[in-house]
C-alpha cells in the first residue's frame, strides 16, 4: 500500500515535471512576429494644438477632458495620438496662430487645433481637407456649419462651441452697489465708479481677446437682425463698409484706455490669463473676459474666492455673448489622412462630444448632446439659449474677423487713432474686392 | 494530575507557536533582505540602462549632427570649385533635413536663400560659441515652418581666402524619426533643451507627457515641482560645463529618476525624468514573485498546520470517545453483572420456589402412593388417596406448564395461532372455568359485555382464554371468601374500521398489593407474599406470562390496586374483524324478525337492543314480566307476533319462571323461550320450568349465542325424537386402536386406560412399525391410530406423512391422533400440517380424550 502511494507520488510529480518543462520550452513562433506588432502598435498621427503651460497644482479640465476623447479614438482605432505644441513666451515671439499656419502651409503635421482667422485663411489657401463626409458633421449644429464653411468646405469642426464673454466679480459689484452692465453706457459708468474707488484697472485685458467688446457692438444688429445674409452680403461686394460697424468698438475702446479703465501697455505684451488672471482672482480688477470653459478650469478661473458670473459683452442689444469658433482642421497632405480622419470621427461623435461636455461643461457642437452649465455661466448660458449672440468669425464674410480685429485692435493699444484703426478695415474690405 | 498535564500541555503548545513565530521571522528577515538586496542590484542596473539608453540616443544625435556638418563640408567644398555658387543654391530645393540654404558673399550684409529670398545672418545667434565638428551651431528658433530649427554656418574659401560663408538650416524634427519611438514603455519622458535658449525644441513622438505643455526649462521645473533652489543652481553649474545630470526627485507623486543628458558638448540637452517603478520593473516583478512565493508556502504551511492540528483535534476527539465508549461498555458490564447478580438471585429464589412448589405435590405423589400401597385393601381409603393424588399430579403439571410456557416467551420461540373466534365463546368458556371456582369461594363473580359492534374477531383464541383465566384465577385466588369480582368487557371507539379496539376489565375486592409488589408484578419469579397469601401456591410466573403474550398481541396490561381494597387489570387489544362478518340471511332462514327481551334492567334492554341493530331483526323490549305479557299478546292480536322471547329470570314482582308460563300459554309452541340469566343453569334445571323453557341463554348476551340458540332448539323441534344420549356417545366401548408409543410404561397406562373406557388397542414401539402394522391392517380394523411425536426410527409426523401416503382407501380418513408430551401450540400446529386429525397432550386427561377421539370416529361413521 505504502510502495504503491509513493508510486503514484512519483508518476505524479514526474507528470509536473514534464509539464512545467513543456511550458517552459514553449517559446515558439506560434504567438505571431513580435516585431511586426510593435510596428502596426505605434502608428500614429500627428496633432498640433496650443497647450496651456502646465500647473502642478491645478487639473486642467479642458484639457482632460480632451485626452479622454482621444483615448476612446486610441482604443477604438490602435493608433497614438502624438502632438506638438508651441507657446510663445512672449509679444514678440512668434504667435501660436503664426505658428500654426507656418506648419500648416508646410505640411508638418496631419490636423491643427485652429483659432477662427486661421480656419479661414487655410481654408481659402486650400490647405484644409473638407470634413463634411465625416459621421460626426451630420449632427452638427448649423452655426458651426456657417462659421468654419469656407468655399462649401467643411475645414474645422470643434469639441465645443466656444463662447466668450465678460467675467466678472459680483461681490465687488455689490459693494459699490453695481448693476451688471448690458450697454457700453451702463459698462463704462460701472468702470467709472470702480475707479472712483480706487480700482486702478477696472478691466483686465491680454493682447488677444480685447476684440471682443468690438465684435459685440459692430455685429449686434447684424446676427441678431432679419437682415444677416443680406448684410454679409452687402459687406462682401463692397457696398456697406467694416468701418461703420466696427466704428462704436473701436471709439469705446478707445474711451476705455482714455480713461484708464484699460491698462493698453499691458494688455499689448500680455498673454492670456497670464497677464490679467492674477489680478482678477487676488480681486484687484473686477472685470476679465475669457471664454466659456476658463470658468471650468482650475488652471484659469475655476476655483475663485469670490462670486463670479460670466456675462455678455456690452451692446445695444444688452448682453451679448461673442462665438469664435475654433476647430480642428486637417492638413489637406496629412501623412496619415484615413487615420486622422478616423480619430476625428471618434473625438467628434456624439458619444465622445457627451464624455467632453460633461467633464468640461461647455456647449456642445452637436446637436444632439445637452449639458446644465455651473451657475456662474448661467447668465451667459441663458443668451446663448435665446439666440442672442455674435459671431466671432464667420467665413462667408470675406475680410477675416477675428485675427484682424485682433491685430488692429492692438494697433490701438500700440497707439493708434480710431481712424488708422477703421482705415485699416477699409484696406482690408479693398483687398478682398480685389480678389 | 490531570492539571499538571494540561500545564505541560499548554507549555508545549506556546513553544512550538514561539519556535514556529521564530523561524518565520527568521524567514521574512532574510526575504526582506534578499528582495532588498536585489531592489539595490536592479536599481543600479537600471540605472546603468538608463545610462546606456540616454547614451545611445546622444550618440544617435550627435552622429546625426556630424554627418549633417560633413554634408555641409562636402557642400561648402564643392561651391569652392564653381564659379557661381549662388546658382547652386537657388538650385537645392530643399529637404526634410537641410529646409534652407543661405549664402552670403563676403564683405555683403544679406545673402540669399535657396527660394531667392533674402537672408540677414543677423537674425541668426551664433554668440554662444558651440560647435559641431567645427562648425559654429546657432541658437534654436522657430523658422519659417513653424519648427524649431538650428543653422550651421561654414565658410567658403577660395584660394585661401574666404569668398562667402554657408549657412544651412535643419529643424529638430528630423531627430525625430531617428530616435525611438518608446522610452521606458512611455512611462519615461523625454525633451530637447536648447541649452542655450533653455527652449524645449522637440518632444519626440511617445516621450513627453501629453497633457503637459511644457514651453522651457523653467515651465519643465514648475509642471514637475522641481523648485529646490539649490538643486537647480547644481543643475545649472553642471550644464553649463556641459556635464550630465541624473538625480532622484518625487514627480507628480512618484519617486523618479530626473535625468539631463548632454548632447555635443552641452548644446543641446535631453532632458526628462523616469519613475523608479518603471525601470525597476524586473526588479520589483522578482520581488513580488518572491513575495508571492513566500505567501504561498506560509499558505501552505498555515494549511499544514490546520490540518496537523486538525487531525490532532480529530484524534484526541476519538480518543475521549472511545474513552466514553469504554466507560459506557464498563457501566454496561457493571449493569449487566448486577442484572446476572439479580438474575442469579432471581433464579436461585426461584429454584428455592420451584424446590418447595415441585415437591410439595411431590410430597403428596409419592405420600399418599406409599399409604395406597399399604390400604390397597380399603377401597374407601384408596378412591380417597387416588384422588389427593390426582390433585397433586393437576397442580404439578399446570406448574410444568408455566415453567415452560414463560421460558418459550422468554426465548422469543412463541407464535400466535391467529384464527377466527366468537367473543361469546370466549366468555362462555372462560365463565365455565372461574364461575365454579368463584363459586367454590362463595365469591360474586359478574360478566359484562357493553359496547361490541363485532363478535366474531380474528386473533388467537388459545392465549386470549389464557390471558383471562389468569387474571381472572388471580382474582379468585387473591380474593376472600364472599368477596366480588368483576369481569368486563367494553368495546371502545374503533381507531380502525377494520379492527374492533376491546378492553377488559377484571377487577376485584380482593386482598390487593403493595406499591412495591406492583412494580414487580410483571417480572418473573415474582409472586405476592403474606401472611394471608401464603397459602396460596403458584410459578408466579402467571403475570409474566400475561404481560408477554398482551404485549405479542400488540396490547397493553395495566394495573392498579391497592391494599385491603382490592385490584383492577385492565387490558387494551386491538383484534381484526373477519371480512365477512354478518350472515343476513341467518335471520330470514330462521324465520326470525322480531323478538321481545323482558329484563328489569333497563341496560340489559338496550344492550340487546344495540347489538340486535345490525341483524334486521326488530327488537321489542319490556321491563316487568307484566309488560312483557301485555306485548306478546298485543303482537299476536296485530298478526305481527314475536319469533324469540327472552325473559330474565329473576325479576321484581312477576318472576321468569311464571312470565315463561303466562306466554306460553297465548303463544305457539314453536316460538322459542330463552331464559336470559346470569345464574347457574344447574339452578335453573331444578325449577319446573322445562315444559315451558326452550334453553338458556348465558349473560351477557351475544348475538351469535343467541343464533347458535336458535338453531339448536330449532333442531330439537324438528327432530326431538332423534335425540342423542350424551353419555353413551362418550364411551369408548368397542374401538380398537393402533398406538405408536415407544415408552413402555406410557404405552402400558395408556392401555389399562383404555381398557377401563371397554376399547382396546395394538401397541408398536416406533412410527415405522406403526407404519408396516397398518400397511398389514385390513381396512377399518383401527378406528384410529395414537401417534406419539419422538419415537426411535421413525418419528410421529413422517410416520403420518407415509400413512396418508399409502395407497389404501382409508389412509386418507383413518383419524390420526397426536398424544405427546410436546404441548405446544406450535406442536398442535406441526401435527395438523403433518396430516394428523388432533392434538392430545401427556398427561393424557381421558375427558378430552373420548370427546376428541367421537369426534372423528362419529364423522367416520
Amino acid at each position: 500500500m505504502k510502495r504503491g502511494v509513493c508510486r503514484l507520488g512519483a508518476v505524479l510529480m514526474a507528470g509536473f515535471m514534464a509539464a512545467a518543462a513543456g511550458a517552459c520550452g514553449q517559446e515558439k513562433f506560434l504567438e505571431g512576429n513580435l516585431a511586426e506588432e510593435q510596428e502596426n502598435r505605434i502608428r500614429s498621427v500627428l496633432l498640433f494644438a496650443p497647450m496651456e503651460k502646465s500647473d502642478p497644482d491645478n487639473e486642467n479640465v479642458s484639457r482632460t477632458a480632451f485626452d479622454l476623447t482621444v483615448g476612446m479614438a486610441e482604443e477604438q482605432l490602435g493608433v497614438t495620438v502624438e502632438y506638438r505644441t508651441y507657446t510663445a513666451e512672449n509679444y514678440q515671439e512668434k504667435t501660436y496662430d503664426e505658428v500654426a499656419l507656418d506648419r500648416a502651409r508646410n505640411n508638418m503635421d496631419d490636423f491643427y487645433l485652429l483659432n477662427p482667422d486661421t480656419i479661414q485663411a487655410l481654408g481659402e489657401e486650400g490647405k484644409l481637407a473638407d470634413l463634411s463626409g465625416l459621421d460626426c458633421a451630420k449632427n452638427l449644429r448649423d452655426v458651426v456649419k456657417t462659421a468654419n464653411t469656407v468655399d462649401g468646405k467643411l475645414v474645422a469642426i470643434p469639441q465645443e462651441v466656444v463662447v466668450n464673454g465678460l467675467f466678472v466679480n459680483q461681490d465687488m459689484f455689490d459693494k459699490y452697489h453695481l448693476e451688471l452692465p448690458n450697454t457700453p453706457e451702463e459698462f463704462l459708468e460701472c468702470c467709472r465708479v470702480f475707479k472712483e474707488n480706487g480700482i486702478e484697472t477696472p478691466v483686465g485685458a491680454n493682447r488677444w481677446w480685447l476684440e471682443n467688446f468690438v465684435l459685440a457692438q459692430a455685429y449686434a444688429d447684424l446676427y441678431n437682425g432679419d437682415t444677416t445674409e443680406e448684410e454679409i452680403a452687402a459687406l462682401n461686394s463692397g457696398e456697406a463698409k467694416y468701418s461703420d460697424y466696427m466704428r462704436p468698438g473701436f471709439e469705446f475702446l478707445k474711451e476705455m484706455i482714455d480713461k484708464g479703465y484699460v491698462d493698453a501697455e499691458k494688455a499689448y505684451v500680455s498673454e492670456a490669463i497670464e497677464g490679467e488672471g492674477p489680478d482678477f482672482l487676488a480681486q484687484k480688477t473686477p472685470i476679465v473676459m475669457a471664454y466659456w470653459g476658463a470658468a471650468n478650469a482650475d488652471t484659469a478661473y475655476g476655483k475663485p474666492d469670490f462670486q463670479m458670473k460670466v456675462i455678455g459683452f456690452p451692446s445695444k442689444r444688452g448682453q451679448m455673448p461673442v462665438v469664435p469658433l475654433t476647430g480642428y482642421g486637417v492638413s489637406a497632405k496629412a501623412e496619415h489622412m484615413e487615420d486622422t480622419m478616423n480619430v476625428l470621427d471618434v473625438i467628434l461623435s456624439d458619444e465622445a462630444l457627451k464624455v467632453y461636455t460633461e467633464t468640461n461643461k461647455v456647449i456642445s457642437p452637436s446637436k444632439n448632446v445637452q449639458v446644465d452649465c455651473i451657475d456662474a455661466l448661467k447668465p451667459l448660458n441663458d443668451r446663448v439659449n435665446e439666440n442672442v449672440y455674435v459671431l466671432g468669425s464667420n467665413a462667408s464674410m470675406k475680410v477675416e474677423q477675428w485675427g484682424n480685429t485682433c491685430n488692429i485692435v492692438r494697433e490701438l493699444l500700440n497707439g493708434a487713432t480710431v481712424e488708422e484703426c477703421l482705415a485699416e478695415f477699409d484696406r482690408l474690405q479693398e483687398e478682398s474686392l480685389k480678389e | 494530575m490531570k492539571i499538571k498535564q494540561k500545564k505541560q500541555k499548554t507549555g508545549k503548545g506556546m513553544s512550538l507557536i514561539v519556535s514556529i513565530v521564530l523561524i518565520f521571522c527568521i524567514l521574512g528577515a532574510f526575504v526582506f533582505y534578499v528582495a532588498g538586496r536585489i531592489s539595490k542590484e536592479m536599481s543600479a542596473a537600471a540605472i546603468d540602462n538608463l545610462s546606456e539608453s540616454l547614451d545611445l540616443i546622444r550618440g544617435t544625435m550627435e552622429a546625426i549632427l556630424e554627418k549633417e556638418a560633413e554634408y555641409q563640408k562636402l557642400i561648402t567644398k564643392e561651391l569652392e570649385l564653381m564659379d557661381a555658387p549662388e546658382k547652386l543654391v537657388q538650385f537645392y530645393d530643399g529637404s526634410e533635413t537641410m529646409v534652407k540654404l543661405s549664402l552670403v558673399p563676403e564683405g555683403a550684409s544679406q545673402g540669399i536663400t535657396n527660394k531667392g529670398e533674402a537672408f540677414d545672418p543677423e537674425e541668426l545667434d551664433f554668440s554662444a560659441g558651440r560647435m559641431v565638428e567645427d562648425l559654429p551651431i546657432s541658437e534654436s528658433y522657430i523658422n519659417y515652418m513653424g519648427a524649431w530649427a538650428y543653422t550651421l554656418k561654414s565658410p567658403v574659401v577660395l584660394k585661401n581666402q574666404q569668398t562667402a560663408t554657408l549657412y544651412i538650416e535643419y529643424i529638430y524634427e528630423s531627430f525625430d524619426k531617428a530616435l525611438p519611438n518608446r522610452f521606458y514603455n512611455s512611462s519615461a519622458s523625454l525633451y530637447i533643451l536648447d541649452a542655450e535658449s533653455e527652449r524645449l525644441v522637440l518632444k519626440p513622438k511617445g516621450m513627453g507627457e501629453r497633457e503637459a505643455g511644457h514651453v522651457n526649462l523653467e515651465d519643465f521645473y514648475r509642471a514637475n515641482q522641481i523648485l529646490e533652489a539649490d538643486v537647480k543652481e547644481e543643475i545649472t553649474k553642471n550644464v553649463k560645463a556641459g556635464k550630465n545630470v541624473m538625480f532622484y526627485h518625487d514627480i507628480q507623486g512618484k519617486r523618479s529618476l530626473v535625468y539631463m543628458w548632454a548632447v555635443n558638448d552641452g548644446s543641446i540637452y535631453l532632458i526628462g525624468y523616469v519613475p523608479v517603478e518603471s525601470i525597476q520593473r524586473e526588479g520589483s516583478a522578482v520581488n513580488q514573485n518572491i513575495f508571492i512565493v513566500v505567501l504561498v508556502m506560509l499558505i501552505a504551511f498555515c494549511i499544514c498546520c490546520a490540518l496537523y492540528f486538525f487531525t490532532q483535534r480529530q484524534r484526541i476527539r476519538a480518543a475521549i470517545e472511545r474513552e466514553k465508549e469504554r466507560e459506557l461498555h464498563n457501566r454496561q458490564l457493571a449493569e449487566a453483572l448486577q442484572a446476572a447478580q439479580v438474575a442469579s438471585k432471581s433464579k436461585t429464589m426461584f429454584l428455592s420456589n420451584m424446590s418447595h412448589d415441585i415437591r410439595t405435590p411431590m410430597n403428596a405423589i409419592v405420600g399418599f402412593a406409599v399409604l395406597l400401597a399399604k390400604d390397597a385393601d380399603y377401597p374407601e381409603k384408596v378412591r380417597e388417596y387416588t384422588r389427593k393424588i390426582t390433585a397433586s399430579s393437576q397442580h404439578l403439571l399446570s406448574l410444568i406448564n408455566d415453567v415452560l410456557d414463560v421460558s418459550k416467551i422468554e426465548s422469543g420461540k412463541v407464535a400466535l395461532t391467529i384464527g377466527e373466534f366468537t367473543l361469546s365463546n370466549m366468555v362462555s368458556s372462560v365463565d365455565a372455568i372461574i364461575r365454579p371456582a368463584a363459586k367454590a369461594k362463595r365469591q360474586n363473580f359478574e360478566v359484562t359485555v357493553t359496547g361490541i359492534k363485532n363478535e366474531r374477531l380474528v386473533g388467537d383464541e388459545t392465549r386470549i382464554n389464557q390471558i383471562l383465566i389468569n387474571l381472572l384465577s388471580n382474582a379468585v385466588k387473591y380474593t376472600q371468601e364472599e368477596g366480588n369480582i368483576w369481569f368486563r368487557i367494553i368495546g371502545l371507539e374503533q381507531r380502525s374500521s377494520q379492527y374492533e379496539h376491546i378492553r377488559i376489565e377484571v377487577e376485584d375486592d380482593g386482598y390487593g398489593m403493595t406499591p412495591e409488589y406492583l412494580e414487580t408484578i410483571f417480572d418473573a419469579f415474582t409472586r405476592a407474599e403474606n401472611s394471608t397469601t401464603n397459602k396460596v401456591q403458584g410459578t408466579g410466573l402467571g403475570m409474566a406470562i400475561t404481560k408477554n403474550i398482551v404485549e405479542l398481541m400488540g396490547g397493553t396490561i395495566t394495573v392498579v390496586s391497592e391494599i385491603d381494597k382490592g385490584s383492577l387489570f385492565t387490558v387494551e387489544l386491538e383484534l381484526r374483524i373477519p371480512e365477512e362478518q354478518v350472515d343476513r340471511n341467518f335471520w330470514k332462514e330462521q324465520g326470525v324478525s322480531r323478538i321481545l327481551v323482558v329484563d328489569d334492567e333497563e341496560d340489559i334492554c338496550r344492550n340487546v337492543q344495540s347489538l340486535m341493530e345490525d341483524t334486521g331483526v326488530r327488537t321489542d323490549t319490556a321491563l316487568s314480566g307484566e309488560e312483557g305479557i301485555r306485548q306478546v299478546c298485543r303482537a299476536g292480536d296485530q298478526d305481527e307476533p314475536y319469533h324469540v322471547i327472552l325473559l330474565d329470570w329473576k325479576m321484581p314482582g312477576m318472576d321468569g319462571i311464571e312470565t315463561a308460563r303466562r306466554i306460553r300459554a297465548v303463544v305457539e309452541t314453536h316460538v322459542p323461550i330463552l331464559f336470559l340469566t346470569a345464574y347457574d343453569w344447574e339452578e335453573l334445571e331444578k325449577e319446573d320450568v322445562q315444559a315451558e323453557i326452550d334453553g338458556f341463554l348465558a349473560k351477557p348476551f351475544f348475538v351469535s349465542a343467541l343464533k347458535e340458540k336458535i338453531l339448536e332448539v330449532h333442531a330439537v323441534f324438528d327432530d326431538r325424537d332423534q335425540a342423542v344420549d350424551n353419555l353413551e356417545t362418550d364411551s369408548l366401548e368397542g374401538c380398537h386402536f393402533l398406538v405408536a408409543e415407544d415408552n413402555e410404561i406410557n404405552a402400558e397406562i395408556l392401555m389399562q386406560l383404555l381398557e377401563m373406557e371397554g376399547a382396546d388397542c395394538e401397541v408398536t414401539g416406533d412410527g415405522q412399525a406403526a407404519l408396516e402394522r397398518f400397511q398389514n391392517a385390513a381396512v377399518g380394523e383401527f378406528d384410529a391410530i395414537l401417534m406419539d411425536v419422538q419415537m426411535p426410527v421413525m418419528n410421529g409426523y413422517e410416520a403420518t406423512r407415509a400413512i396418508r401416503g399409502l395407497k389404501r382407501e382409508d389412509a386418507a380418513n383413518v383419524p390420526i391422533i397426536a398424544m405427546t408430551a410436546n404441548a405446544f401450540a406450535e406442536d398442535v400446529k406441526d401435527a395438523v400440517d403433518a396430516g394428523m386429525n388432533a392434538h392430545i397432550a401427556k398427561p393424557v386427561d381421558m375427558g378430552l380424550f373420548k370427546k376428541t377421539v367421537h369426534q372423528y370416529i362419529k364423522r367416520k361413521e
